[in-house]
């Protein structure tokens, strides 16, 4: 199984054991990342909203995605960092939990929906940015968007009350 | 009747023992209220910036407000009724924590500097803000995150 033992190397790796070992390093990690999530969902949402067409939200589309992106990145950045180092804590009890394999798996449909509506429905932005609702390839995106980041912040929360820690 | 005897009652309380014991109520409660955090830093991190004039510089500083600040009331509500479901459930980890009394602190803190210096600027006529205000705001909701991951440490 090369799996298990690339496993039980990042297991091993100094940076893990000194994770393991210092008594505030998890928590801390855990601050970071849920500031992290925080940051991509809260700016994502705004996003979103403006895509479903919710009425308070009358900004142009194309500024606010321009404006929000960036900051969107860095702390998904901030997430994959701080999550890969809790990951590495413990990377066998993380890669057999069902809820972190279903975490990631949103992680990767949430990006797969990003993808394809910047290649796809945002090319024609030109035409719909300041309408008040977009048209329904954009709407799709947004509605697809929300439910999957929020299906990862529960995933996220249940992988705390259903992991088997090993220290 | 002090903060432990309190705490006592609440626990042995039937609602608190239901909380505690249907499995999934504690973390959905909890997924909740991280929903609820998101959407108060993203409404702060766009008004706090606009108000520091790094973002969204083309807009009145006003519309900006106008359009976030409802969304921070209606996240503050629900992390209040959640964050009280939480308490009820597991009263002795919250109330007799100093991280938790720490983390009251800084939310009434930043609940208090936004009634006092940002909805005036609802008004259309508002004075500038101090751009001072916007960082040390933000700052203070990163510290309620913090503490909030260190309650379950400590």
């Amino acid at each position: 199984m090369t799996l298990q033992n690339t496993l039980q190397q990042i297991y091993d790796l100094p940076l893990s054991n000194a994770i393991r070992e210092n008594v505030n390093a998890f928590p801390l990690l855990e601050s970071l990342h849920v500031l992290a999530i925080t940051l991509v969902f809260g700016t994502i949402l705004i996003v979103d909203l403006r895509l479903v067409g919710y009425a308070s939200h009358r900004r142009s589309t194309n500024r606010l995605i321009t404006e929000l992106l960036p900051f969107t990145w860095i702390a998904f950045g901030l997430a994959i960092i701080s999550g890969g180092l809790l990951f590495a804590s413990n990377a066998m009890a993380y890669a057999a939990n069902t809820e972190f394999r279903l975490k990631l798996l949103m992680i990767a449909a949430a990006g797969i929906n990003m993808a394809i509506f910047h290649a796809a429905t945002q090319r024609t932005i030109d035409q719909w940015d300041e309408d008040a609702t977009p048209p329904f390839a954009a709407r799709a995106a947004g509605v697809l968007s929300l439910l999957l980041w929020t299906a990862v912040i529960f995933l996220g929360r249940w992988i705390g009350f259903t992991l088997d820690v090993l220290f | 009747m002090n903060v432990q005897s309190f705490g006592d009652w609440l626990y042995a309380t039937p609602i608190s023992s239901t909380f505690r014991e249907t499995s999934w109520i504690i973390p959905t409660v909890q997924s909740i209220h991280i929903l609820a955090i998101a959407v108060v830093v993203g409404s702060a991190l766009v008004s706090e910036l606009r108000l520091a004039s790094v973002l969204a510089n083309d807009e009145p500083a006003g519309k900006v407000v106008r359009r976030y600040l409802p969304w921070l009331w209606r996240a503050l509500v629900v992390l209040l009724l959640s964050g009280v479901m939480l308490i009820v459930a597991e009263p002795a980890r919250t109330l007799g924590n100093t991280v938790f009394w720490a983390k009251m602190a800084l939310v009434l803190f930043a609940f208090a500097a936004t009634v006092m210096l940002r909805r005036p600027l609802l008004r259309d006529d508002a004075p500038p803000a101090a751009k001072a205000v916007s960082w040390l705001l933000l700052a203070v909701w990163i510290a309620v995150i913090f503490c909030g991951r260190f309650i379950a440490y400590t």
